[in-house]
C-alpha cells in the first residue's frame, strides 16, 4: 500500500542501477570489437528500460545518468575520457540522455501507476472484505475485533486499540460504558512504535468510539489516511447499527413486560379480589356478626378462610414466579433429584387439595436420577394438578406417569378426566392469560401453565397438551444427562452381624 | 421440659409478632419478641428460651448471619421463617445450623407442629445423650450398630448406618444435603447427590412400610430430607 519510497529505498534503486551499468558496462567493454558505437547506445538503453522496470522512476534515472557517462568514458573516442571529440558524438550523447531519461520518467510513471492502481484494488477489496463482515454482526465486541485485525492488517500497524459504546450516545457522549479492544493484546501501547494515528468513529447521533493506530513509520500517506477515515465511518456505520438494534431489542422487551404488568395489574385487581372478598365476608362475620353463628356455620366460615387464604398464597406465588421467568431472572439450581419422590412428595403435600380426585402415580423408583430445580419442578407438578382440580370433576382420576423416551429425554405426562380443549386452542394454552370461548370460568390468574412452560423451558425441556379420548394430557420432557448411576453404586455387603434388642425403648 | 417453654420470636413484621403472641401465648408458651437481628440476639442471651422463631427477612442483619451468631454459644432450636420455596437464604441458614423452617404463610398447626419437634429435639439434646432412636416400628441402637423392624433384624451396609445413624440423630430437624454429605461421607460433591438419592431409596425400602409414602424419612423438596421419629 505503500507509494512513496523511503530514503533506504532510494539508496537500494540506485544501488540497483549502478549495479546494472556496470555489468553493462562490463560486457560492452569485453565484447567491444563486435559493436559499433550506436548498438553499443541501443544496448545502453534497453538496461534503462529494464532498470526502469524493476527499480521504478528512480533506479531508472540513475541508470540514465550512469549510463550517460560510461557510455561517454569507456565508447566514445577520446576513449578512457569523459572529453568528447567530435560534435556528431556530442550530439548523439545527448540525445542518448534525453531518451534514457525521458523512456526512464514514462516507464516510472506507468509503473507507478500501476502500483497506485493495485493499492486502489486492495484498499476497495479490503474495504470489501470489511464491509460484508461488519454487515453480518450485531455485536460490539464482535465489530470491536474485526475491526482491530482489519487496521493491523490494512496498515502494518505494530498495535491497534479500539474503543467502542456499548450504548447510544444520548447527548452526553463518551461517558457512557464502553469497551476495549487490543491487538496485539499483549502489546504495550506504543511499545517500539512511536507514531499514533487516532480516528473517532461519528454518525450524526454523536461518537460511538475511538481507534488508535500505532506504527513504526511516521505519519500515513495520503492514501492511507483517507482509507483510515473510510474503515472508521464504515465501523462507525456498523457500530451505530449494532447499537440501534439492541435499543430496539430493549423496547420491545420493555413494551412486552410492561404489557405483562398491565395484565398482572388487572388480573390483580380482578382475580386476587375474589378470593380476598370471601376472606373478608368469612372473617367479619366471625368477628363482629350480631347474630350467634351456629357451630356448622362457624366451621364453615373457618374452613371457606383456610382455603380462600391458600388459593391467595398460591395466586401471589404464581404472580412472583412469573415476574421471575419474565425478568429471565430464573437461575437454575439443579441437583440430582428422584423424580419419583419429587411427586411422592408433592402429592403427598397437596393432600388436603386433591382429596375430591383420585391420583395415580406411575413412576418408577428405578428411573434414572435426573438434574433438575427441583423447587421448580415441584411447581410444575403442583401448577399441572392444580389445573386439572379446576377443570377436571370431582371423583374423575389424575394419572401421572414418567418414563424414559429415548436416551435422551424424560417424558411426564399428566393426564386428567377433564373437558376437551379445541385443537386450535392446544398450543396457546400455555401462553400467560390465554382464554378462548366456551372456557369453563374458573378463578385463575391466568398463569400457571404459562410458568411450567417457562419453567420447563428453563430446563431445555418441551411442554404441549393434547386431547385423549376421555380427557387432557399435559405432556412435557427433561434432558437426561447421565447413564443410570445405581450401577456404579459402589458395592457394599451388609456388615452387620445379626443380633437382638431387648424390647423396644421409647424416648 | 419446664412448666412454660420459652419462645423467642425474631421478626420485624409487627402483625406476624401479634399473631405469634396470640397463637403461642393460647397454646401456653411463654412468648418473647424482637423486631431487629440485634435485638434477638440479645434477648437469646438473656431471656434463655427454649427455641428460637428466626424471620430471614430482618432489616438489619442477614437470618444466616443471625443463626451462625447463634450457633457460636447455643444449641437452642432455630426455626426460620421464609417467604418462598425456593429461596436460597433457607437453605443457606439451615446450614449455618437452623434446625427448621416455615415458609409464610403457614398454618398454625404447622406453627405448633414444628414448635414441639424443636421442644423435643432440644429436650433430647439436653438429656443423657441416648443411644436409642426409635421411629414407628424402627428401633436404632447408634451405639451398637443395629437396626430392627418389627422386632426383626434389618441388614444394612456401613453407608446406609452411617446415613441412617446421621439423620436419626438429628431427628426433627431439616438437613441439607450438603449437611448430610458432609456428615456421611466427608465432603460434598455434587456428584455424591446421586449416591445420597439412591441410599435414601434402599434405607426406606429397608424400613418404611410403603417407601412410596415415607413416614421415617421425608423429602424436603430442594433442601433435603428430614427424619421424624
Amino acid at each position: 500500500m505503500k507509494i512513496l519510497p523511503t530514503l533506504a529505498q532510494i539508496v537500494i534503486r540506485i544501488l540497483l542501477a549502478a549495479v546494472a551499468v556496470a555489468i553493462t558496462s562490463v560486457v560492452l567493454i569485453t565484447f567491444r570489437g563486435f559493436f559499433s558505437t550506436s548498438v553499443v547506445a541501443l544496448l545502453y538503453l534497453l538496461m534503462v528500460v529494464l532498470c526502469t522496470t524493476i527499480g521504478g522512476f528512480t533506479a531508472g534515472t540513475a541508470a540514465s545518468i550512469l549510463a550517460f557517462l560510461t557510455f561517454n568514458y569507456f565508447f566514445l573516442p577520446p576513449f578512457s575520457s569523459f572529453t568528447v571529440a567530435h560534435t556528431q558524438d556530442l550530439v548523439a550523447l545527448f540525445v542518448f540522455l534525453t531518451v534514457a531519461v525521458v523512456v526512464s520518467n514514462l516507464m516510472g510513471r506507468a509503473q507507478t501507476r500501476l502500483e497506485q492502481i493495485k493499492a486502489r484494488e486492495r484498499e476497495s477489496a479490503h474495504l470489501y472484505d470489511l464491509s460484508s463482515t461488519l454487515t453480518a454482526i450485531w455485536d460490539e465486541k464482535q465489530i470491536a475485533e474485526v475491526l482491530a485485525q482489519h487496521l493491523l492488517a490494512a496498515f502494518q500497524g505494530e498495535w491497534v486499540e479500539v474503543w467502542i459504546q456499548t450504548n447510544l450516545p444520548d447527548g452526553d457522549c463518551q461517558k457512557g460504558p464502553c469497551i476495549q479492544v487490543r491487538l496485539p493484546e499483549n502489546a504495550l501501547p506504543g511499545a517500539g512504535a512511536a507514531f499514533q494515528q487516532s480516528q473517532t468513529l461519528s454518525t450524526h447521533r454523536g461518537q460511538l468510539g475511538t481507534i488508535h493506530l500505532w506504527t513504526k513509520q511516521p505519519g500515513l500517506s495520503p492514501i492511507e489516511l483517507r482509507l483510515f477515515q473510510i474503515i472508521a465511518s464504515q465501523a462507525a456505520l456498523a457500530v451505530e447499527r449494532a447499537l440501534l438494534a439492541k435499543s430496539e431489542n430493549r423496547a420491545k422487551v420493555l413494551e412486552e413486560s410492561d404489557r405483562l404488568k398491565t395484565a398482572i395489574l388487572s388480573s390483580v385487581s380482578h382475580d386476587l379480589r375474589t378470593p380476598l372478598a370471601s376472606i373478608q365476608a368469612a372473617a367479619s362475620s366471625l368477628y363482629g356478626s350480631p347474630v350467634i353463628l351456629e357451630a356448622e356455620a362457624r366451621a364453615e366460615l373457618q374452613s371457606l378462610l383456610l382455603e380462600e387464604t391458600e388459593h391467595l398464597n398460591q395466586m401471589v406465588g404464581n404472580l412472583l414466579n412469573m415476574s421471575r421467568i419474565e425478568a429471565g431472572a430464573l437461575k437454575l439450581q439443579t441437583q440430582w433429584n428422584s423424580l419419583a419422590d419429587l411427586i411422592d412428595t408433592v402429592v403427598e403435600r397437596m393432600q388436603r387439595q386433591t382429596i375430591r380426585h383420585r391420583i395415580e402415580i406411575d413412576v418408577s423408583e428405578d428411573l434414572p436420577l435426573i438434574r433438575i430445580d427441583a423447587t421448580l419442578i415441584e411447581q410444575v407438578f403442583i401448577n399441572l394438578i392444580g389445573n386439572s382440580l379446576k377443570y377436571a370433576p370431582a371423583g374423575t382420576r389424575i394419572w401421572v406417569r414418567a418414563f424414559v423416551q429415548d436416551p435422551a429425554w424424560m417424558q411426564i405426562t399428566l393426564v386428567n378426566q377433564g373437558p376437551a380443549i379445541p385443537e386450535e386452542h392446544l398450543e396457546h394454552i400455555f401462553e400467560k392469560f390465554y382464554t378462548f370461548p366456551g372456557m369453563r370460568q374458573v378463578s385463575s390468574t391466568g398463569l400457571g401453565l404459562s410458568i411450567c412452560k417457562g419453567i420447563v423451558e428453563a430446563h431445555g425441556g418441551r411442554i404441549w397438551a393434547s386431547n385423549q379420548t376421555d380427557g387432557l394430557a399435559f405432556c412435557f420432557t427433561l434432558p437426561l444427562s447421565k447413564a443410570d448411576p445405581l450401577s456404579v453404586l459402589p458395592d457394599e455387603s451388609p456388615k452387620q452381624e445379626i443380633s437382638t434388642i431387648e424390647g423396644p425403648q421409647i424416648l | 421440659m419446664s412448666s412454660q417453654p420459652t419462645i423467642l420470636v425474631i421478626d420485624d413484621e409487627q402483625q406476624i409478632l401479634r399473631a405469634m403472641r396470640t397463637i403461642l401465648g393460647q397454646h401456653n408458651y411463654r412468648v418473647v419478641t424482637a423486631c431487629s437481628g440485634a435485638e434477638g440476639l440479645a434477648l437469646a442471651a438473656t431471656s434463655m428460651p427454649d427455641v428460637i422463631i428466626l424471620d430471614l427477612g430482618l432489616p438489619d442483619m442477614d437470618g444466616k448471619d443471625v443463626c451462625k451468631q447463634l450457633r457460636s454459644w447455643t444449641q437452642t432450636p432455630v426455626i426460620i421463617l421464609s417467604v418462598r420455596d425456593g429461596d436460597s437464604d433457607k437453605v443457606g441458614a439451615l446450614d449455618n445450623g437452623a434446625d427448621d423452617y416455615l415458609t409464610k404463610p403457614f398454618s398454625v398447626d404447622e406453627l405448633l407442629a414444628r414448635v414441639r419437634v424443636a421442644l423435643r429435639h432440644r429436650s433430647l439434646m439436653q438429656g443423657a445423650k441416648t443411644s436409642i432412636v426409635q421411629a414407628g416400628d424402627v428401633i436404632i441402637d447408634l451405639a451398637k450398630h443395629l437396626v430392627t423392624r418389627k422386632g426383626e433384624d434389618v441388614k444394612l451396609s456401613s453407608t446406609e448406618f452411617k446415613l441412617l445413624a446421621y439423620l436419626a440423630s438429628n431427628a426433627g430437624r431439616v438437613l441439607t444435603y450438603r449437611a448430610i454429605l458432609t456428615n456421611v461421607w466427608g465432603y460434598a460433591e455434587a456428584n455424591q447427590m446421586e449416591y445420597l438419592r439412591v441410599y435414601i431409596l434402599q434405607l426406606r425400602r429397608k424400613l418404611e412400610e410403603n417407601p412410596r409414602r415415607p413416614r421415617m424419612i421425608i423429602t424436603e423438596i430442594g433442601v433435603g430430607y428430614r427424619f421424624i421419629t
